[in-house]
């Protein structure tokens, strides 16, 4: 331990000048390099205003579970708006197919998207806010920039990881389940989400509790996906679920887009570590 | 922190890091507050010259502050309001740095506009909130529960901006917001409010695309009623109110970012930068011509030009981070109008603009100069002598060159020493309350050179961090410690011995944090220690086998979470990207790795499991933890991510404290800061456990006339109090008075201080107590600890730091002659709690923020000017015909000494428990005051004051009264009444503190010719009851009294 107390004074001259080097130069060029990726990512959200040419394109996705076709899909993607919607429904039982599809005049914003986008949208304006005539002066500032930036992407991806737990009485509630023409039948319940890079859509078969029933009313609480059984009430009506059917299709460009926060966050991540080294340097202390 | 402990900060000579993100001026002008990233607020005092000082940190805030606004009308009550990163929401009284309320929901707000109409609405009126959700939330600026929201009808989406347009012409309040995507939306606020209070959706009046992104701020024309100001980051553009046509739009150049503006009079704006440069333009209306759009037709409209009139002249060294700016333009008398900034450095600049900007003569923009700048740091240099570090006479002992860092420290309680790791590698290891005092007080420099200190030297490098593992479990050796450094080396001490047990070398840069495994978890019989180093790894060291058992070196990003799994023998790893890694601690080996959904799942099943012990050391940890609780409550929650940037750790180390086993009258409590090394200690006094412990035991004193005389009546008088405030009854607590006094708890005070509804809580508070009686049995065993001198030191050195020295000359010689304390060096930094998370800290230099106080150097510490108008009236409050203290005139000196410490003490004790009390509680209180003259006796159960009281008769006199005097209970109102007026709980008590003393010293000025015979106990028996119990022996008198007590109000409870 002895070499370490002596640092010579040269050393010391040689990590001030690594550590100014990576201030000066290295900070930029991963500054740009984040730039570039998140770029990429804001482009397949394909932000509205920024581009020139007109409303965003729509995209359809054919919404099926291998085993069974029960439920079909068919969801129209425009952005962060759902603007088309088409369910079939098989009902086993009876063998009657219903057809729903959304009203022309509505349209229905994913929530999910368009906050993963926004949060996209503020990590990029806080890296554009320190473009390469910026001069960083500590170390510190650097850990600061990429804290915030992390925080935006860390949302950017929780909110597409993790969708929101409803109950049912507000999925019940919610605008998506009157956006529909003809109207949904009382028996039935939609939801529709983002998990991951997989668009989900979720119909909840329900049937109403006697009131003198004996079985135990215990209301369900607040769940992405809700089992057959779970209970709940509604109005003055005890209902339950029957059957749930879940389809989903994969959203190649939401894919992208989780592969581009995980790459800029391990990016943030590599740039605060190499700040943090030269912390260990007594000679240059860069907080 | 409880609001029963008193707080003194010890900040050393480099000011804590306060990046403001946030900036405000309070609407009388007095007051600038700040919020920063690290999550404190900040008040400064704006001196009608525009100078500035700072004068109190808040905390409580454990995420970056997002924004801040008023809460209130401000002259009415002065309350601003906080939110952050992670959806705190806190309301503050800026007068004395109080939390009001406070709330944590699950939205992060990036804008916050105080909306009241007084004739429309009842309540305190609302908090528009817009931020990273769709739309506008209404929050309620009272109870911080949402109310509703305004919704979009078209493309809702995230408010980046907004304002509130009070149109004189049309009597009709407007909401102005932009969005993310760029589109403005008009909602109608005032004609809503009936809506808003039945619930009914309410959708935009009118929305516009704006066709740019990034809005910064919005504001409308007061002076013209038409012209709308709208800053983007890359342009700003000015609309008309009256149909949103775009009459003005002007680019920035050479890539600056505009930030904000104002309108500042009618066709004068004022627009200010990211970077912090700003500029007055002069509009000018170049009449009717074509339209600049040709889209529209090549309609005729009206162009504005705009005129550069002034800039404002910026710092010398440029490019200090983003500036957060504001604009300021009413003031009554004398009108200022202010421009501010405050920076990522903590610096705040201000602009004094000229009421009429005008460019110089040439036309060229005339440049206005910085009025004043002032940071964090500022003070503490100009204030020397407050800004002292714990440590910092120990450096002039050893080279005199240069002050020592202190990186990490310690507190141990059981020895009451604090152990500091310095900079320079060495770890010093002091006497914690003669270290304090040494820095404190003036004139000890024989304390300074004699305080015994040890210096342990072994580290090479800056001591990162330490840990005192009796500290975290009883069974292990007092004499260890551990300390690891920069330079990933930790090292195993005996600090009796002063000697290396062992050394281990980690060879994984800097040492971040050294935790302990749980009781429960023990492999082959021991407890290990577990280093999380700054390359993310994580080791695990086995301190008796000198051996490292496990090096966790896969972890890509900082390690947040570190729990034990004992009957897997896992240790599971949480980091900062929410993935999980569990180990296997015997082989070594990686056994899993999950990121995602299934990570949560592991981390919250641990938490359910009873196998596991969750560890949630990491202040970050913790924090997440909270954070989730908060999603689940909420079902259609809005998922924040984790917070990667925690502020200082003070809040979750204070939990630490507070739950602490046994009470001590005394603790260090070390602060680190994120993003620095700069720390600092705050002592905590807890005075009710002082005087308890002040107090002698019950049973030796078995003549009376020798021991003090108020103790036992205080002692149990003072259980009394405790008992009918937590409504306990049972008779158990009139066992030995020495096991009450250590089976308080420490929440006990806690849970009857904040006791507003006593009789629903009744129940509950009994079983908590008895809860917290058995949790606590182990910890009775080890006989009371507390050095009486060290108890009596501390009690000195408490009123020193509460004395307003320099008031009177010769009360400071008295004080030091009879009192035997010695004098401050300067006024402390006091600390206040509003509750167990939220506390406020004096800034070196607060004394100078006391407008009214008149210049005079040779007052120290005095808190306000108020303070010696309160204690002349409590001095006139106080009964004329003095009444000595039996003890005081014939006793020796260092007992009299005591005495009059412990009856100050108990005084004290008892204003701050007054004033602290509840308004709710309060108002019972008063009522009482009412009736007890007339119906003494007739005691209500939870009636509070009339024990207060008659401990207050006690304590006066010294003997035990049938009823309280008059004098006594007019000295309750006054405190009472001062509560009401709004006076500082340290105000109080200092006034009270200062009347006391001068009375005292009076008495001691006079010769001792008018001492009075004092009467004896026997000349207190008025009535036979109480002669009887003169003849008890005095533990079982109080036990009598609380029978009676009983008999009294049980009827009543039946």
């Amino acid at each position: 331990m002895a070499t370490a107390m002596a640092v010579t004074a040269t050393e010391r001259a040689v990590v001030e000048e690594e550590f100014r080097w990576l201030l000066h130069y290295e900070v930029h060029s991963v500054l740009r390099q984040l730039q570039d990726i998140l770029k990429e990512a804001s482009l397949r959200f394909t932000l509205p205003g920024s581009s020139t040419e007109g409303p965003a394109k729509q995209e359809n996705f054919i919404l099926g579970s291998g085993s069974t076709d029960q439920v079909k899909g068919v969801l129209t993607l425009q952005g962060d708006t759902l603007s088309q919607a088409d369910v079939n429904l098989k009902i086993s039982r009876s063998n009657q197919l219903l057809h729903f599809a959304f009203r022309e005049d509505k349209q229905w914003k994913l929530q999910q998207i368009q906050d993963a986008r926004n949060h996209v949208s503020q990590a990029m304006y806080l890296l554009t806010s320190r473009d390469d005539s910026y001069q960083f002066k500590t170390g510190a500032e650097v850990l600061k920039l990429m804290d915030a930036v992390m925080l935006q992407l860390t949302r950017a991806r929780n909110r597409l990881t993790t969708p929101a737990t409803l109950t049912l009485p507000e999925i019940a509630t919610s605008g998506l389940t009157r956006m529909f023409a003809p109207t949904l039948p009382s028996d039935l319940l939609v939801n529709v989400y983002i998990n991951l890079n997989k668009l989900c859509l979720t119909v909840y078969q329900l049937h109403a509790l006697q009131p003198n029933s004996t079985k135990n009313f215990r209301p369900a609480g607040g769940a992405v996906l809700h089992s057959p059984g779970a209970m709940f009430e509604l109005g003055s009506q005890r209902l339950e679920v029957s059957h749930v059917h879940k389809v989903e299709c994969v959203i190649p460009w939401l894919n992208d887009a989780l592969v581009y926060f995980t790459v800029s966050l391990q990016l943030c991540q590599q740039l605060k570590d190499k700040i943090s080294v030269f912390s260990s340097y007594q000679s240059y202390r860069p907080f | 922190m409880r609001p029963s402990l008193q707080a003194v900060a010890l900040w050393g000579k480099k000011a804590p890091p306060h990046s403001i993100t946030a900036i405000m001026i309070t609407d009388d002008q007095q007051m600038i507050v700040t919020g920063s990233q690290e999550g404190q607020l900040c008040l400064w005092n704006l001196s009608p010259e525009l100078k500035i000082s700072a004068k109190e940190l808040l905390f409580g805030h454990s995420a970056s502050v997002t924004c801040l606004a008023r809460a209130r009308d401000f002259s009415k009550q002065p309350y601003v309001v906080s939110a952050t990163e992670n959806g705190e929401m806190c309301v503050w009284n800026v007068t004395n740095g109080q939390c009001v309320e406070k709330a944590t929901l699950p939205y992060r707000h990036t804008a916050i506009c105080y909306y009241h109409c007084s004739f429309r609405m009842t309540g305190e009126g609302w908090l528009l909130c817009c931020g990273e959700y769709q739309d506008v939330l209404i929050i309620d600026a009272k109870t911080l529960a949402v109310v509703h929201a305004f919704t979009s009808s078209q493309s809702p989406d995230w408010i980046n901006c907004m304002c509130i347009v009070h149109s004189m012409r049309i009597q009709e309040d407007s909401l102005l917001v932009v969005s993310v995507a760029g589109e403005l939306k008009v909602w109608d606020l005032s004609s809503s409010i009936n809506s808003i209070q039945e619930k009914q959706d309410i959708y935009e009046k009118e929305s516009k695309l704006l066709k740019s992104l990034n809005c910064q701020t919005i504001r409308f024309c007061t002076y013209t009623e038409r012209l709308l100001l709208v800053v983007f980051s890359k342009c700003w553009k000015v609309y008309d109110y009256c149909d949103f046509s775009l009459l003005l739009m002007e680019v920035s150049r050479h890539g600056q970012l505009f930030a904000g503006g104002e309108v500042i009079a009618a066709h004068r704006i004022l627009i200010w930068t990211e970077d912090g440069h700003s500029y007055i333009y002069q509009l000018l209306n170049s009449g009717l011509s074509k339209s600049i759009h040709p889209a529209d037709g090549g309609a005729l409209k009206e162009t504005i030009y705009p005129h550069l009139l002034c800039s404002t002249s910026g710092q010398e060294n440029k490019q200090s981070g983003p500036f957060v700016m504001g604009y300021m333009n009413e003031r009554k008398e004398p009108f200022y109008k202010v421009l501010f900034s405050g920076e990522v450095s903590g610096r705040i600049t201000l602009w004094h603009i000229p009421d009429v900007p005008v460019s110089k003569f040439d036309g060229s923009p005339r440049e206005i100069p910085i009025t004043t700048t002032w940071t964090l740091q500022d003070n503490f240099d100009k204030h020397q002598t407050m800004s002292q570090s714990i440590i910092d006479h120990f450096s002039g002992l050893r080279d005199g060159a240069g002050t020592a860092v202190v990186t990490s420290s310690e507190y141990v309680p059981s020895l009451d020493k604090l152990i500091c790791g310095c900079e320079d590698g060495t770890i010093i290891i002091t006497q914690a309350l003669n270290a304090v005092k040494a820095g404190l007080l003036e004139g000890d420099s024989l304390l300074k050179d004699s305080s015994p200190h040890k210096v342990l030297k072994g580290h090479h490098q800056s001591v990162t961090s330490l840990l005192y593992p009796h500290g975290l479990s009883s069974k292990l050796d007092q004499s260890w410690m551990v300390s690891g450094d920069q330079d990933s080396c930790v090292i195993w001490w005996d600090i009796f011995t002063e000697e290396i047990l062992h050394k281990f070398f980690l060879e994984a840069g800097p040492v971040t944090s050294l935790l302990m495994s749980p009781e429960k978890f023990r492999l082959r019989g021991d407890q290990i220690i577990c280093c999380v180093c700054s390359d993310h790894s994580v080791a695990l060291l086995h301190l008796e086998g000198k051996r490292c058992l496990l090096r966790a070196r896969k972890h890509l990003f900082p390690v947040r979470m570190i729990k034990w799994h004992p009957v897997e023998n896992f240790l599971i790893v949480g980091c900062a990207d929410d993935s999980v890694y569990i180990w296997e601690i015997e082989t070594g080996t990686l056994e899993r790795h999950e990121t995602g959904e299934r990570a949560r799942i592991i981390l919250n099943c641990c938490e359910d499991s009873q196998l596991l012990k969750p560890e949630l050391v990491l202040p970050a940890a913790s924090e997440t933890h909270r954070h989730k609780s908060v999603e689940q409550r909420s079902s259609s929650s809005y998922q924040l991510g984790p917070v990667p940037s925690p502020g200082l750790q003070v809040e979750s180390s204070c939990k630490v404290v507070d739950n602490e086993s046994f009470p001590r009258p005394f603790k260090v409590l070390p602060v680190k800061t994120q993003w620095s090394y700069v720390g600092f200690h705050i002592l905590l006094f807890d005075l009710e456990n002082l005087v308890e412990l002040l107090l002698p035991p019950p049973l030796r004193d078995s003549d009376p006339s020798s021991s003090f005389y108020g103790s036992e009546i205080l002692r149990r008088a003072k259980s009394t109090v405790e008992k009918t405030m937590t409504l306990k009854k049972s008779r158990s607590a009139c066992g030995p008075l020495s096991a009450e006094a250590q089976a308080k708890p420490v929440s006990e005070s806690l849970a009857h201080g904040d006791n507003t509804n006593k009789f629903a809580e009744e129940n509950d508070g009994i079983r908590r107590q008895k809860k917290m009686k058995s949790s606590k049995k182990m910890h009775l065993k080890p006989p009371r600890k507390v050095d009486a001198n060290l108890t009596i030191d501390t009690a000195k050195l408490f009123l020193s730091c509460l004395l307003p020295w320099g008031v009177d000359e010769e009360l400071d010689y008295l004080c030091m002659k009879h009192l035997n304390i010695l004098k401050l060096q300067g006024p402390v930094s006091l600390g206040l709690a509003s509750n167990e998370d939220h506390f406020s800290l004096m800034l070196p230099g607060w004394d100078l923020c006391n407008t009214e106080l008149e210049r005079d150097d040779s007052r120290v510490n005095l808190f306000s000017g108020k303070v010696l108008d309160l204690s002349s009236k409590y001095i006139a409050t106080l009964p004329n015909q003095l009444v000595i203290p039996r003890g005081l005139e014939n006793n020796c000196d260092s007992l009299q000494e005591s005495n009059i410490i412990v009856y100050l003490l108990s005084r004290l004790f008892l204003v701050n428990k007054l004033v602290n009390t509840p308004l709710e509680l309060a108002h019972g209180i008063d009522s009482s005051f009412k009736m007890e003259s007339v119906h003494y006796k007739a005691k209500s159960p939870g009636n509070d004051i009339l024990n207060i009281s008659s401990i207050y008769g006690y304590l006066r006199n010294g003997k035990n009264e049938p009823h309280v005097p008059e004098a006594d209970l007019s000295l309750l109102k006054l405190i009472s009444c001062w509560r009401d007026q709004s006076v500082q709980v340290t105000e109080a008590i200092q006034a009270v503190l200062l009347a006391e003393v001068q009375q005292h010293m009076k008495t001691l000025r006079k010769t001792s010719t008018n001492s009075q015979p004092v009467p004896g106990v026997s000349a207190v028996a008025e009535n036979g009851n109480r002669e009887v119990l003169q003849m008890l022996p005095k533990a079982e008198w109080a036990e009598e009294i609380e029978l009676q007590h009983m008999r009294n109000t049980l009827p009543l409870q039946s």
